[in-house]
């Protein structure tokens, strides 16, 4: 990790930050509900590009483009793309709303679709050649 | 708007950096726990927490709100990272799979506490007093 990669990190994470945010608006003005659906979308399609561009990187690429790659499109744009702080507070929230029952299985529906969006990602990459 | 979009992309690319660092600054333990990734997730939780408090009661602007709770904490925490590095533990081996199990219970349980911690702080926070309380209006 050098100077510049930490660039690269910043210019990603600035560029997934604001497709966060795009797309969390886009989703709030359609649907119209407790349920944080915003969040949860783009927590999980970044969890698959992440899984596949990790296995990607690591077996064909890293060589070739060395750390830029990966800071930029991994730890940048999809790290920011996607949320944890988000998420909590979502849960919080529903919790407030909803109870604390709605607010755990949130917190669970999220982690297994993202686990299993993210061993799919890394499965598309394996099989892909 | 335009204004948004420059607040949470300067933000959100800060964010990422803090994360960047805060992981080079967290050693993992040898047993494969991502504690670098909790960290910064943690911190970012515990962040919006008090962020989002101090805006509710009108502390903190509308802009300054958009700047760090979606730009800086947004980018400072990461969902893929976590779910991604629970997959690979998860693959490793039995034991690994376990620290993985471990390692998703503990992040969703310490990430909720660190909401509930920061928010707490926020709203109990003293309204800063106005520097030039009485001046020209």
């Amino acid at each position: 990790m050098t100077a510049l990669d930490v660039l690269w990190v910043g210019l990603g994470g600035g560029l997934g930050s604001l497709l966060r945010w795009w797309v969390g608006r886009v989703v709030g003005e359609r649907y119209r509900s407790d349920f944080p659906l915003g969040t949860f979308l783009i927590n999980i399609s970044g969890a698959v590009p992440m899984g596949y561009l990790s296995v990607l990187f690591a077996v064909d690429w890293h060589t070739r483009h060395g750390t830029v790659l990966t800071a930029l499109c991994l730890t940048g744009i999809i790290g920011g793309y996607t949320t944890f702080s988000s998420m909590q507070m979502d849960a919080v929230k529903l919790a407030g709303a909803r109870g604390q029952v709605r607010a755990a299985s949130y917190l669970g529906l999220s982690v297994v679709a993202g686990l299993l969006a993210a061993a799919l990602g890394g499965a598309l990459a394996l099989v892909r050649g | 708007m335009v204004n948004f979009v420059i607040l949470v992309m300067v933000g959100g690319g800060l964010g990422a950096m803090l994360r960047e660092f805060v992981m080079l600054m967290v050693p993992n333990p040898v047993n494969g726990f991502p504690l670098d990734i909790l960290a910064a997730n943690l911190l970012a939780a515990f962040l919006l927490g008090l962020v989002t408090a101090l805006h509710r009661r009108q502390i903190l602007s509308d802009d300054v709100n958009m700047l760090l709770g979606v730009g800086i904490m947004g980018g400072m925490s990461t969902f893929s990272s976590f779910v991604y590095g629970s997959v690979v533990l998860m693959h490793a081996s039995i034991a690994s799979a376990v620290v993985a199990s471990v390692y998703v219970v503990v992040s969703l349980a310490l990430g909720y506490l660190a909401i509930i911690v920061g928010d707490k702080l926020g709203s109990r926070a003293h309204r800063p007093v106005p520097a030039a309380a009485g001046g020209a209006q």
